[in-house]
C-alpha cells in the first residue's frame, strides 16, 4: 500500500497557516457542537462559502471544515451532559448516562472521560481512514459508469434502511434531492430543465443556497417554536479529572464504540446518530449486567462518544474514494469540493494527494488539538450554553445571508434560499430528515451522468447494469440492505408480541 | 411522545397530497422538456419522468401510513414564526439599496424581539451585531458586502 499521500498531507497540514486554520476550526466546531440544535452541518454550511470567498485553497478549506466537523462531535457532548439537550444528533445517546452523572455532581468527570473517549474514537477513526482510503480507492479504480450507478443505488438503499424511523420519509427526501439536482442546463443535450426562464437557474440550484436554506433557515424557525423553557444548565462541574478506575472500566466500551463507529461511518449515508445508537445498545447488551446503564454508567458514556467521533472519520472513506458521502455532513463537504471543481473519486488520492492527505493528516492533528482544547477550556465552552436565542438566531441568519451573498452577489439567490428554508421547515415539521435531500442532490447529477454514460456504451441495453461482478455484488448488497431491516423489524415485532402474550398464558 | 408533539396524521396526509401533486407537475414538466439533439439513448426527459414515478409511488405509501409529524403552530406562535421569514425577505430587499449594516440591523432587531428580547435590548443587540459582522466580514475577512446607495 502506498502512503505517500499521507506524508505529503502532513507536510501540508503542518504549515503554520493550516495549523492555525485547523485550530480555529476545532474551536468553532466545539462551539457549534455545544450549542443545542446547531450541529456540524449548520457550522460547515455557514463556513464553506465564506472560506471559498476568502480565497483559501481547497486543502485549507477541507482542513477547516474537517476540524469543524470533528470539533462539533466533541462539542455535542457538552450540552448533552450539562443540559440533557444533545448538541447534535450524534450526541443523543451521550445524554443517557452523561446527564445522570452530571446530576450526581460528576459533570466534570463525565466531560473529561467523554473527552478522552472522543479522542480515542477520533484517532482510531483517522487511522482507519488512512489505512482504508487507499485500499478502497484501489478497488474502485475498476469501476465504470454502470458500477457507479449501482453504487449510488446501494447508497440510497443503505440510507433508506438505516436513517430515521420511517424509511419512506428518508426515500422521499432522497427523491426530492435527486429532483432538485435535475434543475438547470443538461450538459449532454443542451436542454434547460425546470429553469422557468430564470437565467439564475441556468446553472442549477446552487449547493450553498440549498444547504443553508434547508439547515440554517429552517433551524431558526424551529428554534422559535422550541424555545427552551425551564431547561437548567448544571453549573457545578465537580472534580475536573477522570478517575483511573473509570478510565480502566471504559477501555473496552471505547474500543468497541470506535470500531462500530468507524464501520457505520464507512457505510454510505449513515452518520453519527446511527453509530452512537448502535454502539450504546451493543454496549448495554454486553456490559449492563447490573442494570446501571442510564443511571450514570461510564461505559454508557464512553461507547457513543467514541463511536460518533470514529464515524466522523469513517464517513470520509467513501466520500474521498468513491465520491459517495458517508454522512450528511460529508455530503456537504463533498459539495464544498465541488465548489473548487474537484470531483471526488478513486483517482483523487493520486491526482490531488495534498487535498486527501491534508484532510487525513488534519484529522490526526485536529484530534490532538481538540483534546488539548477541550480538557482545560471545557468551562468556557459550557458558558456558550447560556447565550440567549435572541442573540444567537440573528447571528445564524446573518451568516446565512452573508454565505449566500458572498458566493453569488445576488438577491435572487438569498430569496431562493429563504423559499427553500420555508419548504425545509414544513418538511421537518412533518418528520422528514434533511440529510437525505442533500445526499440525493449531491449524488443526483453523478448518478444520472453515469446511468446515461453506461447506456450510451451499451447502445441502450439495460443489461449493462447487471453484467460485471462488482455490479452484481452491489445489487445483492443493495437488496439485502433494503430487505434485512424489514425482516428484522418483523422478527422483533413477533418476539415482542410473544413476550407480551406469554405472561398471560402462563398466569 | 412529548407534550408539544401530536400524531397529526391529517397534516401528514395533506403534505403527502402536496408532494404527490409536485410529482405530477414535475413528471409532466419533465416529459415536455424540449431539446434539439440527444447524444445518448436516454435523453434529458427520462430521469425526471422516472423520478416523478418514484416520488409518486413513495407518496402513495406515505399517504397510507403518514406516521408522526410535529404539531403545527397556531395563533400567536404561528404569527411569530411567519414574521421571521417576512422580516428576512424585507431585510434582504433592503440589502442592496440600504446596505449591509442597515439591513442587518433591521433583521437582528426584529428577530431578536420576536425571540423574546425586551425592545431596547433587541435594538442594542442589533446595533452590536451590525457593527460586529460588518467589521468581521468587510475588514477582517475582506468579503464583498453591499454598501447601499440610499444615503448617497
Amino acid at each position: 500500500m502506498n502512503f505517500d499521500y499521507l506524508w505529503q498531507g502532513f507536510s501540508v497540514a503542518l504549515t503554520m497557516q493550516n495549523l492555525l486554520i485547523g485550530l480555529a476550526g476545532c474551536f468553532i466546531g466545539t462551539l457549534v457542537g455545544a450549542l443545542p440544535a446547531i450541529g456540524p452541518i449548520n457550522g460547515i454550511a455557514l463556513l464553506m462559502p465564506i472560506a471559498y470567498t476568502m480565497g483559501l485553497p481547497a486543502e485549507s478549506t477541507m482542513i477547516l471544515l474537517a476540524a469543524v466537523y470533528c470539533g462539533a462531535e466533541y462539542g455535542g457532548r457538552i450540552s448533552s451532559i450539562l443540559l440533557n439537550v444533545p448538541g447534535d444528533a450524534g450526541a443523543v445517546m451521550t445524554a443517557l448516562d452523561g446527564y445522570p452523572m452530571a446530576k450526581q455532581g460528576r459533570a466534570g468527570e463525565a466531560l473529561m472521560l467523554s473527552g478522552l473517549s472522543s479522542f480515542v474514537g477520533g484517532m482510531l477513526g483517522a487511522l482507519g481512514l488512512a489505512l482504508f482510503a487507499p485500499l478502497l480507492a484501489g478497488l474502485a479504480i475498476g469501476f465504470g459508469p454502470a458500477e457507479y450507478f449501482v453504487l449510488m443505488v446501494f447508497a440510497f438503499a443503505t440510507l433508506g434502511s438505516m436513517v430515521g424511523s420511517q424509511p419512506v420519509k428518508t426515500l422521499i427526501g432522497c427523491a426530492l434531492g435527486l429532483m432538485l439536482a435535475t434543475v438547470g442546463l443538461d450538459a449532454t443535450s443542451g436542454a434547460y430543465r425546470f429553469t422557468f426562464n430564470e437565467p439564475e437557474l441556468g446553472d442549477g440550484i446552487d449547493f450553498v443556497v440549498l444547504v443553508i436554506g434547508l439547515f440554517s433557515v429552517s433551524e431558526a424557525l424551529l428554534m422559535l417554536e422550541h424555545q427552551a423553557g425551564g431547561v437548567t444548565v448544571i453549573r457545578k462541574l465537580g472534580r475536573m479529572t477522570a478517575r483511573l478506575d473509570d478510565i480502566r472500566k471504559s477501555v473496552g466500551a471505547t474500543l468497541r464504540g470506535s470500531a462500530i463507529g468507524f464501520v457505520v461511518g464507512v457505510l454510505p449515508g449513515t452518520g453519527a446518530s446511527v453509530s452512537s445508537a448502535v454502539s450504546y445498545t451493543t454496549e448495554k447488551r454486553i456490559s449492563d449486567t447490573e442494570g446501571t446503564f442510564g443511571k450514570g454508567d461510564v461505559r454508557g458514556l464512553a461507547a457513543p462518544e467514541a463511536a460518533n467521533n470514529a464515524t466522523a472519520c469513517g464517513a470520509f472513506v467513501p466520500m474521498l474514494t468513491l465520491g459517495v458521502p458517508g454522512s450528511g455532513t460529508t455530503a456537504v463537504m463533498l459539495g464544498a469540493l465541488m465548489l473548487y471543481n474537484i470531483q471526488p473519486g478513486p483517482m483523487l488520492i493520486t491526482e490531488r494527494p495534498e487535498v486527501v492527505g491534508g484532510l487525513v493528516a488534519s484529522l490526526f492533528i485536529g484530534n490532538i488539538l481538540l483534546l488539548l482544547l477541550n480538557l482545560p477550556l471545557v468551562n468556557i465552552f459550557a458558558r456558550v450554553l447560556t447565550v440567549p436565542n435572541w442573540l444567537l438566531v440573528p447571528g445564524i441568519l446573518v451568516l446565512s445571508i452573508v454565505g449566500v451573498y458572498s458566493t453569488h452577489a445576488s438577491v435572487f439567490s438569498i430569496l431562493l434560499m429563504l423559499a427553500i428554508g420555508m419548504a425545509g421547515w414544513l418538511l421537518r415539521k412533518a418528520g422528514f430528515d434533511m440529510a437525505p435531500i442533500i445526499l440525493g442532490f449531491v449524488l443526483g447529477h453523478v448518478m444520472e451522468v453515469n446511468l446515461r454514460n453506461a447506456l450510451a456504451i451499451s447502445g441502450g441495453d439495460i443489461s449493462i447494469l447487471f453484467q460485471s461482478k462488482i455490479s452484481i455484488i452491489l445489487w445483492i448488497l443493495a437488496i439485502a440492505m433494503a430487505v434485512l431491516p424489514l425482516v428484522a423489524g418483523r422478527r422483533s415485532k413477533s418476539r415482542a408480541l410473544a413476550k407480551a402474550v406469554s405472561p398471560e398464558t402462563s398466569a | 411522545m412529548s407534550d408539544g408533539m401530536s400524531s397529526s396524521a391529517w397534516a401528514g396526509r395533506i403534505g403527502g397530497v402536496c408532494l404527490l401533486l409536485l410529482a405530477l407537475a414535475y413528471g409532466i414538466g419533465g416529459s415536455q422538456i424540449e431539446y434539439a439533439f440527444a447524444s445518448d439513448p436516454l435523453g434529458p426527459r427520462v430521469m425526471p419522468v422516472l423520478l416523478a414515478v418514484l416520488l409518486a409511488v413513495l407518496c402513495l405509501v406515505y399517504l397510507i401510513r403518514p406516521g408522526v409529524s410535529e404539531r403545527f403552530p397556531r395563533g400567536r406562535l404561528l404569527a411569530r414564526v411567519l414574521a421571521v421569514p417576512t422580516l428576512l425577505v424585507g431585510s434582504v430587499l433592503l440589502l442592496e439599496p440600504a446596505g449591509f449594516a442597515i439591513s442587518i440591523f433591521v433583521l437582528a432587531a426584529g428577530v431578536g424581539w420576536i425571540f423574546g428580547a425586551p425592545f431596547r435590548l433587541a435594538i442594542a443587540g442589533a446595533f452590536g451585531q451590525a457593527l460586529l459582522w460588518w467589521f468581521v466580514f468587510s475588514y477582517l475577512l475582506d468579503v464583498y458586502l453591499p454598501v447601499g446607495h440610499l444615503f448617497g
